[in-house]
């Protein structure tokens, strides 16, 4: 069948296109604290101002909160994965973010999220974690290392005013994939942020992801370049709704009020689809009826990106009706 | 399946014999008739395996519950040793080597893999700069275990040893790294002179216990008889290392694998020396 050929799930249409998404360098880190509510202050500490690497650096995001049984110390815990494009460039937000948002915050602990003996990601570099930070113990900080079952881990433990920040020597960094996305097309604002919140919600509950934007949803998608020098993005024009018939490249009709984007980071290229599958599924069991008239894709024609998301092909057994 | 080779001892010989060529792995890749050929020193001398041991192989499914978790790995075991078998394990470097009686001075030397595990008592030097792999004793063990041969800077810089019995004087001395816990009494300078690492005594500790400790962790199941006076009070705010070392500690021996409670009291020193050093009293 080809992929041409339309295809509507619930009244809603979906696009024949693809989202091109990037290799990045990721890792998962694993934040404990005395209670639920420290670790997740941290957490939303950490990723904050991480919506996109064009001007944050990294594009950051809580993945799950963590129950007691499931982190290293015991505490409960909240897990964020970071996302950037280089080694050097994530290993450095690492050290600055920890350093500003976990270090400071009262109870916490930090550890490693990716297992090399299990990560279905590429491994990529081992970036410093503990072993910048413990320069903050001013020589008081002490390393030990502990061997939980899987070979012995280096900690540091630094002395700060409410007892100990303890966190791990290192962190594992893999090789991701950053930039899937899909755009909802609605007939008006609030169907495209019920679509959107909708969407975001179901694909929260999906490991190895991560949906960095505020809310997980971004309004303002981007296209590369500009008409002004020194500018490397500006607005996506082809989907403003006030530039029908103004922009050239507009893709929408007089009948799409708003259009609300989602932008997915992921470890391996197949959590990115399962994440963009789910948000489909979601989005399109609203449907037409409430709103959602469209699903598309950003792209670049394919020609910077490795990773292709086809459409037609995550939506292919969602039960949708081809025309 | 796992290779398994078993020496059992037929003659006790008179004098020591230097047993460090015995590793599972290297065993494992001989036939029968050719390890009783080997010939291992004895002083002055040497004496050849078949002289001293009767040599048998089994390469079917594990029988004695000898294997681990790894199907493949190669497993020796020594039958009736005793205190003249001295280097058993030595450089150890993988697989498992079970010994059924006393171990000799020097066993687990610089090991770097591998489990060697000693179902009686061992003499003195027992895990003398370990590097890695596991040592169990059931038994007691001599002195300067962990620790450092006459002359080098560094004991133990890696692996676990348990002895669940008692152990001699020295015990960890200048270790840098690891994991040692005893499950009986520790003889004089126990810890002394520590650089780093995780020592536990689960019974009484002797005379200058910590003397000299620089970093590392000293876990005391009973308060110490005495300590030096270059140790002070060492504050609260540890309980997130604890829940990390209290985790790890629940795969050992008893009573260090039932602490979950943070302990009663932390102190540290030596203040001589580095200062940056813990004893931790359980409650």
């Amino acid at each position: 069948m080809s992929e041409t050929a339309p295809l509507t799930i619930n009244g809603t249409a979906i696009d024949a296109t693809f989202a091109e998404a990037f290799p990045m360098k990721a890792t998962r880190l694993l934040i404990t604290a005395r209670t639920a509510a420290w670790a997740r202050e941290a957490a939303v500490s950490l990723t904050g101002f991480a919506t996109s690497v064009i001007g944050c650096g990294c594009e950051a995001g809580i993945e799950r909160t963590l129950d007691p049984e499931h982190t290293p110390d015991g505490r409960p815990g909240v897990s964020v994965l970071l996302f950037a494009v280089s080694s050097k460039e994530l290993a450095k937000q690492i050290a600055r973010r920890v350093g500003q948002s976990v270090l400071t915050c009262p109870t916490t602990a930090v550890y490693g999220g990716i297992d090399p003996a299990t990560s279905a990601a590429p491994l990529s570099d081992v970036a410093p974690l503990g072993s910048g930070l413990r320069f903050f113990g001013d020589g008081w900080q002490i390393a030990k290392m502990i061997d939980s079952g899987n070979g012995p881990t280096r900690y540091w433990r630094v002395p700060v005013m409410d007892g100990e920040f303890v966190c791990e020597d290192t962190v594992q960094t893999v090789k991701a994939v950053g930039g899937g996305n899909l755009l909802l097309l609605a007939r008006d604002l609030d169907a495209a942020l019920v679509a959107a919140e909708t969407a975001v919600a179901a694909m929260r509950r999906l490991p190895n992801v991560a949906m960095p934007f505020p809310g997980g949803v971004v309004r303002s998608g981007s296209k590369v370049g500009s008409k002004y020098a020194g500018a490397s993005a500006s607005t996506n024009d082809a989907f403003c709704p006030t530039l029908v018939g103004l922009s050239p490249k507009s893709e929408l009709t007089s009948e799409v009020g708003a259009v609300l984007e989602i932008v997915i980071d992921g470890l391996t290229e197949a959590d990115v689809a399962a994440a963009m599958k789910t948000g489909i599924d979601a989005a399109t069991q609203l449907g037409r009826a409430a709103g959602v008239l469209r699903i598309s894709a950003g792209n670049y024609g394919g020609k910077l990106g490795p990773y292709h998301f086809h459409l037609h092909a995550l939506a292919a057994d969602l039960g949708g009706a081809r025309a | 399946m796992s290779t398994t080779t078993t020496l059992r001892v037929r003659n006790a010989p008179g004098f020591r014999i230097d047993a460090s060529s015995l590793l599972p792995a290297a065993l494992a890749g001989l036939p029968v008739a050719d390890i009783q050929w080997l010939m291992l020193p004895a002083g002055n001398e040497a004496v050849a395996v078949g002289d001293v041991f009767d040599v048998s192989r089994d390469d079917a499914d594990d029988k004695a519950g000898e294997n681990t978790d790894d199907g493949e790995e190669p497993v020796l075991v020594i039958e009736g040793a005793g205190p003249w078998l001295e280097r058993i394990g030595a450089r150890l470097d993988a697989g498992r080597l079970v010994v059924r009686g006393s171990a000799g001075d020097y066993a687990g030397l610089r090991m770097t893999g591998g489990t060697l595990a000693i179902e009686g008592d061992a003499g003195g030097f027992l895990g003398c700069e370990m590097r890695g792999g596991r040592l169990d004793v059931t038994g007691h063990c001599g002195d300067f275990a962990a620790g450092a041969l006459p002359g080098d800077m560094e004991g133990m810089t890696g692996g676990t040893l348990t002895i669940r019995g008692n152990a001699g004087a020295r015990l960890a001395d200048r270790m840098r790294r690891g994991l040692v816990l005893v499950g009986g009494d520790a003889g004089a300078y126990a810890a002394s002179r520590l650089v780093a690492g995780t020592v536990g005594i689960a019974g009484a500790t002797g005379a200058h216990c910590a003397y000299g400790m620089r970093r590392g962790t000293l876990l005391l199941a009973r308060e110490p008889a005495s300590l030096p006076p270059t140790f002070s009070e060492g504050g609260r705010g540890f309980e997130v290392f604890w829940a990390l070392l209290a985790r790890s500690l629940a795969r050992e021996m008893a009573p260090f694998s039932g602490w979950r409670t943070p302990p009663r009291a932390r102190l540290t020193g030596d203040l001589a020396v580095d200062g940056r050093g813990e004893i931790l009293i359980a409650r």
